[in-house]
């Protein structure tokens, strides 16, 4: 017995001394830091850095080091965004074909090379842009590539809509020879540049894509961007550093970048104050407003291109046990409602007080920064009221005016005390959100005001994934949502609302709506001979935002969808609360680095001193 | 070893083999059960799209046969399946590399903790209401009482903010320590108080009066009789302890960002990644299983009078 325990405490004592002597030899790895190299940390761990499977912010970012795409975000002289040529010479005008469609034929630039040596070939990108729209590899940013002749046959599915009817359908982009590349469009779109800068629109190579877990190993990371991956440890840090293939490799300041990898925006803040970070794009949202009064210029907030919102669920049945309304006449009278219960709620304490980052009071539902083609903002020029933009007044002093003139409509249907102010017959609601203090504070503060007219509004959160399952499932009243856009034109915050749309939370056509033919369009002031009187929601907007896409006239396509969204405001189920700002910070020392309204981080040019 | 205990351990092994499938089983019809799904995104992708990643991943099978051909992988080939979340990363590749850094988190937390902890539990029981007893009782019940994730919090703010000694993240070069001081705390306070009361006991043993009495160097006293019998209370904490480093460094790894199979667990649940969540529940359980199955083995060793039955 004696033996084995002396043998125990023997083995006991040199594992401990080995295992200490292995945190000593890792310690002494870290070699002094090169002058041009940057530590940051954008989030944790990327699902995946494949260009055309990726859809998170972070790994566009490290995408755009990786990847040369044939257009770029970049910064002018005087610090505007542009998007400028990348790997094409030049970012070309379409020609107009007679039946609608507009082809575009890019050259590639000289001296393209992939990070093992090889040419870029145009071949390339008729690859890449095949296999990112494709059912089977089955992206969440498939539909980047809608605008391009071809992906509708692509998606086509039979009645059922579970098989793809035509398995080989390929998109309507061709490599003439190695350095012509020519690409042709359903109709023009006016943001088809920001498309081609987009990550997945990147080239990837056949060869090196086959292998089906090419994008998680840097031996395999075979990529044509200013970096390459020198090293990927999971969830920990992943190395970038400069692509001497890359054929402005000499425009590239930074020599390396390390991405650090942690999900947890208390250990970001942490390493930033002790400066083994010098970016992080993530702050715990209890330290905003010391951040903000403490950290100077390290602290940015910046303009995102996005909506924060709660939506109705459209079949909800809000109107009081003694209403004798049905069909139409119920669903104006809830539409009347849901917009006079969103005039309850003041924006300006929610972004001041709540959000504190510097938020701006949203009056609809296509986001601030989301501009016409005269580069006036589109919200600006939505709603029709002269005095105000938007459709309602978000001016803090015209609280008080909104929240009257709701109160009288809501006495229109339900009973009112006027001696406690209150409403006595309001069904009782539930508030969905995901589960996250930030929403809850905002669930909290809708709940409150509510409260205050005698609305009972109950909250329950959900985890995320959960959450999502349900929204979309439409088994909610009323529910928090979000939308950030992925380029700048309005139509992706309206196509989502269409009938089959996987993001119509709102159930718009679906259920009990589907049958309600209570709306009216008509398009002949736009040059349509369309005009429907009582239709449906399929028959309406569907048939609107279907018309919005064919549209080739510029002009007539941004009324459109002025129309379109009043449309959908009209309904009163999108209650705006305000728009998204993105938020950082990054150490006084660098220099060069700029933000795209996406979000996206650029490092390449940064200097440090 | 006589065939009474053969037979006491193969009974246990088999149970252990029980309570791993069972683990498995539930999991998997629990975490089906569960809304949601892995192909679920803020920005939908189309019904046929999800339709054709769950044909890929052989999703659209009945549950049942999706459950059979999941223990046939897992028995016969040791297969968990690729990951559905990383695309491209096998579930068994995520699991190696988080368990790499997780264990040699929790083995050298482990050991900090058993060497510390015996060595001043049997100081204070040797030094029984002396000022060093005292200072040892009193900063143990304080780190027993404290959770870990204000251990941890404070470490961070004070040797990785305030005065920069060590990395606040994981990944950095000597950023195991301040996890490792942290997860190794509470075992060390527990082991030094169950040390001490343990070897008070057997210090008042007839037998430690025989030896001393027959004139027995001291040292062989403390080293030979006391602190061998004292520490069976101690073994049988190995098992609790083990769960505990476990179950604690799913905190710690989010504190100080350490990149270890706690936060493949987390994040594969709520992106309901289903392999990996069924990879890392196995890894886990199978490891507390094991470990239980060795404490339990190890009394009989230490201490022949239990009876195993």
């Amino acid at each position: 017995m004696k033996k084995i325990l002396a043998l125990i405490l023997a083995l006991v004592m040199s594992l401990s001394l080995v295992a200490c002597g292995g945190g000593e030899s890792a310690e002494g790895e870290g070699d002094a830091a090169a002058a041009t190299s940057l530590a940051v940390c954008l989030a944790s761990e990327p699902d995946t850095l494949d260009p055309a499977l990726n859809s998170a912010v972070d790994g566009a970012t490290m995408i755009a080091h990786l990847f040369s795409g044939l257009a770029k975000w970049s910064q002018d002289a005087n610090g505007n965004l542009v998007i400028v040529a990348d790997a094409a010479e030049e970012l070309v005008e379409g020609v107009a074909n007679e039946d609608g469609t507009v082809t575009y034929t890019y050259t590639l630039r000289d001296g393209l090379k992939w990070s093992d040596g090889k040419d870029v070939t145009a071949g390339d990108f008729v690859f890449a842009w095949n296999r990112a729209a494709s059912p089977a590899l089955a992206g969440d940013y498939n539909y980047m590539f809608d605008v391009v002749k071809g992906y509708a046959e692509m998606w086509e599915t039979d009645e059922a809509g579970e098989t793809f009817v035509n398995p080989d359908a390929k998109l309507a982009v061709e490599a003439t020879d190695d350095k012509t590349l020519v690409v042709t469009l359903s109709n023009a779109v006016a943001y088809w540049n920001e498309l081609l800068a987009f990550p997945t629109y990147m080239p990837v190579r056949e060869d090196v894509v086959g292998n089906e877990a090419w994008a998680t190993d840097p031996s395999t990371y075979i990529c044509n961007g200013a970096y390459t991956i020198t090293s990927w440890e999971h969830n920990s840090v992943i190395t970038l550093e400069k692509n001497t293939n890359y054929v402005d490799a000499d425009k590239v300041t930074l020599d390396k970048l390390e991405c650090y990898l942690s999900d947890d925006s208390n250990n970001m803040l942490t390493n930033f104050q002790n400066g083994s970070w010098l970016m992080i794009d993530d702050v715990p949202t209890n330290e905003i407003p010391n951040l903000k009064a403490n950290s100077g210029n390290e602290f940015v907030v910046t303009g995102q291109i996005g909506t924060y919102y709660v939506c109705w669920n459209v079949n909800e049945e809000i109107l009081p046990a003694s209403s004798t309304l049905t069909g139409a006449e119920a669903e104006a009278a809830k539409a009347e409602i849901r917009n006079a219960i969103g005039l309850l709620f003041d924006r300006n304490y929610i972004a001041d007080q709540i959000g504190q980052a510097g938020q701006v009071p949203a009056s609809s539902f296509v986001a601030m920064g989301m501009t016409n083609p005269d580069g006036t903002q589109f919200y600006q020029t939505a709603g029709d009221n002269a005095e105000f933009d938007g459709y309602y007044n978000v001016a803090a002093d015209a609280y008080e005016a909104n929240f009257n003139s709701a109160i009288e409509t809501l006495k229109k249907y339900y009973t009112f005390d006027e001696a406690t102010g209150m409403f006595t017959d309001f069904p009782s609601m539930t508030y969905l959100y995901n589960t996250s203090d930030g929403h809850k504070a905002i669930g909290e503060y809708l709940a409150g005001a509510l409260a205050a007219v005698g609305i009972t509004m109950n909250l329950e959160n959900q985890e995320w994934n959960t959450f999502l399952n349900t929204r979309k499932n439409g088994d909610y009243s009323i529910a928090r949502n979000g939308w950030l856009a992925d380029y700048n034109d309005p139509i992706c915050f309206l196509d989502m609302w269409t009938t089959v749309s996987g993001n119509n939370d709102i159930q718009y056509g679906k259920g009990a709506h589907a049958d309600l033919a209570m709306y009216d369009m008509d398009l002949t002031a736009f040059g349509y001979d369309i005009v429907v009187e009582d239709g449906t929601w399929s028959e309406t907007y569907d048939v609107l935002i279907s018309t919005i896409k064919a549209c080739t006239d510029n002009e007539v396509r941004y009324q459109l969808m002025h129309y379109a969204e009043d449309m959908l405001m009209a309904t009163g189920c999108v209650v705006p609360l305000y728009y998204y700002t993105d938020i950082y910070m990054i150490d006084d020392s660098i220099n060069g680095f700029f933000c795209n309204p996406l979000g996206y981080k650029y490092f390449m040019y940064c200097t440090i001193g | 070893m006589n065939s009474k205990s053969m037979l006491y351990i193969l009974k246990r092994v088999l149970l252990a083999i029980l309570t791993v499938w069972v683990v498995i089983t539930v999991t998997f019809f629990v975490m089906r059960a569960v809304p949601g799904g892995p192909f679920l995104s803020e920005k939908a992708v189309s019904e046929a799209a999800i339709a054709a990643l769950e044909a890929k991943y052989g999703m659209d099978k009945p549950l049942f046969e999706q459950y059979l051909t999941y223990l046939t992988d897992i028995v016969t080939k040791l297969d968990f399946g690729p990951s559905l979340k990383q695309r491209g990363r096998d579930v068994i590749d995520v699991i190696t590399d988080g368990l790499k850094v997780s264990a040699k988190l929790g083995v050298v937390a482990a050991i900090c903790a058993a060497i510390t902890g015996i060595v001043l539990g049997a100081t204070a029981a040797l030094r029984r209401n002396k000022i060093i007893d005292k200072i040892i009782m009193i900063v143990t019940t304080a780190f027993v009482s404290m959770p870990s994730f204000i251990m941890g919090s404070l470490l961070l703010l004070t040797l990785a903010v305030k005065f920069p000694i060590f990395p606040a993240n994981g990944n950095a070069e000597g950023g195991l320590v301040l996890p490792i001081i942290t997860l190794a705390l509470y075992p060390t306070a527990y082991i030094t108080r169950l040390t001490r009361s343990s070897m008070l006991d057997v210090l008042g043993q007839d037998y430690i009066r025989t030896a001393k009495a027959k004139g027995v160097a001291g040292f062989r006293i403390i080293f030979g009789h006391a602190l061998k019998n004292s520490l069976i209370p101690v073994l049988t904490y190995f098992g609790p302890m083990l769960a505990y480093i476990v179950t604690g460094s799913l905190v710690m790894e989010k504190i100080f960002a350490v990149p270890g199979i706690g936060r493949a667990f987390v994040n594969s649940i709520t992106s309901r990644d289903y392999p990996l969540i069924m990879g890392t529940t196995i890894v886990l359980a199978t490891l507390i299983v094991i470990m239980n199955l060795i404490t339990d083995i190890l009394y009989k060793v230490v201490d022949p009078r239990i009876n195993l039955e």
